[in-house]
């Protein structure tokens, strides 16, 4: 039973990080945005999910709320921000992740400050940790599958192409007639609704949230799961996030199984450390590349000549 | 008289101390009109000023009876002034297509709301875009590249698809900045006859070219440009007798 619940434990936490990773693809991997702040968004998130839940408002309202707040601040921070270059941009928004988190941390009267609030669970106790899990496994790949399929249609539509091409050269796309800050203002609104949504779930399944479940390791986290998988592709960051999860769980309990010289746990962050640095030196578009543009009329012009060159040859 | 297409008066740009642009006044009608002039003479600055990319320290432009010198690069995009750069500035991790593709103005599914929900329209639309597209692209000889990324062309094929990206958009004005450097005569001279072509179907062409045999075979008018300000304007024949023009390409009186 014990592994067994432990695997249902990994595979919410793969769920919860794999929409988080998603929206950093959003944002980094089609729009070019290096997002370094994405914890403050799962926070927000969060703790607009426990407020409200403690207020008596259904779980449903709680999560959209959670992802509406979100989109504001992300709307708010890229006022701004957009007008820095690239690496600025990246130092703004961790500033404002850690500045979100020591306000949480210091002022006691919004949330406990470090003591933290319970959280409501959605489901009520059926007297199983399995069935609790298997519930929220069910919850959190529901919204998985809505924030894939969001961010999939977008980038396989011109909005996508656009999004890509400002990643690629923003001046040449603003000449080409491409309103860069709109499309960077919608990106982060998008990815930080999906990152408050996520947050929502975060602390549902949790029941608690604390401003130390939100130190800058969990952006980072979500960085390495994405550039891992392969920025600009939607399967590849679920695959980055699924895998980052099951190492960060697989170091954790192996001491449990194997006599070990060293605790794994310690030797973890070294591992993440070196294990980014190999995916950037020898693979640098990650374990999957770029997906290219699909959409119906490119798929059937693209099928079309392939066939007359069969015909051909 | 023909009213100007793009009316430019009295523009000056300096960057410190130096006036790359120092009170040019021109007029573009119809057709396809040429500036010319030795490098550093501030043609590409005017071009940037043009497309909203440089404020002018003074000056204004008007693009159709509109003054334009305000607006944000996107919107003059709009308007239906196109650019393509000097030096390639292609989405190289696209496609060529998708170079090609992204260039289409008014574009229904390139709006957050419309791409999600729309999506009925703007497939159907973009059905006849990539139609368009491989049409340019058959023209400037790289529909058999359609497919690839864009990283892949050689120099000589990246300035073809920079101007042919320009051509997709429809623009009512589209500025060149030398089109045929570095590619090779032959084919030079067949872009400009496709040039001549889409000019007679309602493009003004807007072109800084330094290989004048070409620029002055189709040009229907000529700007010589030396030290930031316009010193000829003229057929190209009346500037080629004109001995001004010698000394400004040859420094000498």
């Amino acid at each position: 039973m014990g592994p067994l619940l432990y695997g249902l434990d990994v595979i919410v936490y793969i769920g919860i990080f794999g929409i988080i990773s998603l929206s950093l693809n959003l944002e980094f991997g089609f729009a070019g945005l290096a997002n370094f702040g994405k914890v403050a968004f799962f926070l927000v998130g969060a703790y607009t999910y426990a407020l409200l839940s403690q207020a008596g408002v259904p779980f449903y309202l709680c999560l959209i709320a959670g992802g509406l707040i979100s989109a504001i601040f992300g709307l708010v921070v890229s006022l701004p921000a957009l007008r820095l270059r690239a690496d600025y941009l990246a130092i703004a928004v961790l500033a404002f992740g850690e500045i979100l988190r020591l306000i949480v941390k210091s002022e006691y009267w919004l949330a406990r400050g470090d003591w933290g609030i319970r959280v409501l669970p959605i489901f009520p106790w059926a007297g199983s940790h399995l069935v609790y899990r298997l519930e929220n496994i069910g919850l959190v790949f529901f919204c998985l599958g809505i924030c894939f399929l969001v961010v999939q249609l977008l980038a396989n539509s011109p909005y996508g192409r656009a999004m890509r091409a400002i990643r690629e050269d923003e001046v040449a796309a603003e000449a080409l007639g491409k309103n860069r800050s709109k499309f960077k203002a919608q990106a982060l609104m998008l990815g930080s609704a999906m990152a408050g949504i996520a947050g929502g779930l975060y602390a549902q399944y949790l029941q608690y949230v604390l401003p130390g479940m939100f130190m800058p390791m969990v952006t980072f986290t979500v960085w390495i799961m994405v550039l891992l998988g392969g920025p600009a592709n939607n399967w590849g960051v679920l695959i980055g996030a699924a895998l980052v999860e099951i190492f960060d769980r697989g170091t954790n309990i192996l001491k449990d199984y194997i006599a070990l010289p060293v605790d794994p746990t310690n030797l973890q962050y070294i591992l993440f450390g070196a294990l980014i640095i190999f995916v950037l030196l020898y693979r640098p578009q990650g374990l999957l590349k770029e997906s290219g543009i699909k959409t119906k009329a490119l798929r059937s012009v693209f099928n079309g000549r392939s066939s007359t060159k069969d015909k051909r040859s | 008289m023909e009213e100007a297409l793009l009316k430019i008066s009295e523009v000056s740009k300096h960057f410190g101390g130096v006036y790359a642009v120092n009170g040019v006044s021109l007029d573009i009608k119809q057709g396809i009109c040429g500036l010319v002039g030795p490098n550093g003479s501030g043609k590409t600055t005017l071009f940037n000023i043009i497309l909203g990319l440089h404020e002018p320290d003074k000056g204004a432009i008007y693009f159709q009876g509109k003054r334009i010198n305000k607006l944000a690069p996107h919107q003059i995009y709009e308007l239906g002034i196109v650019n393509a750069f000097q030096i390639p500035r292609l989405f190289f991790n696209l496609t060529v297509l998708d170079n090609m593709l992204v260039a289409a103005r008014g574009q229904q599914g390139d709006r957050l709301f419309s791409s999600l929900f729309l999506r009925k329209s703007w497939q159907e639309q973009e059905k006849g875009l990539i139609d368009e597209a491989m049409g340019i692209l058959e023209v400037v000889e790289l529909s058999h590249m359609a497919f690839s990324p864009a990283a892949e062309l050689s120099g000589g094929q990246r300035r073809l698809l920079e101007v042919a990206r320009g051509i997709m958009a429809k623009p009512t004005l589209l500025l060149l900045d030398e089109p045929a450097a570095g590619i090779n005569p032959e084919l030079a001279n067949k872009i400009f006859q496709k040039l001549e072509e889409f000019s007679h179907n309602g493009i003004t062409f807007f072109i800084v070219e330094h290989r004048l045999e070409i620029l002055f075979d189709f040009a229907t008018w000529v700007y010589v440009m030396d030290k930031g300000s316009i010193v000829i304007a003229g057929h190209p024949q009346t500037i080629i007798d004109d001995p001004t023009f010698y000394s400004v390409y040859l420094g000498e009186e």
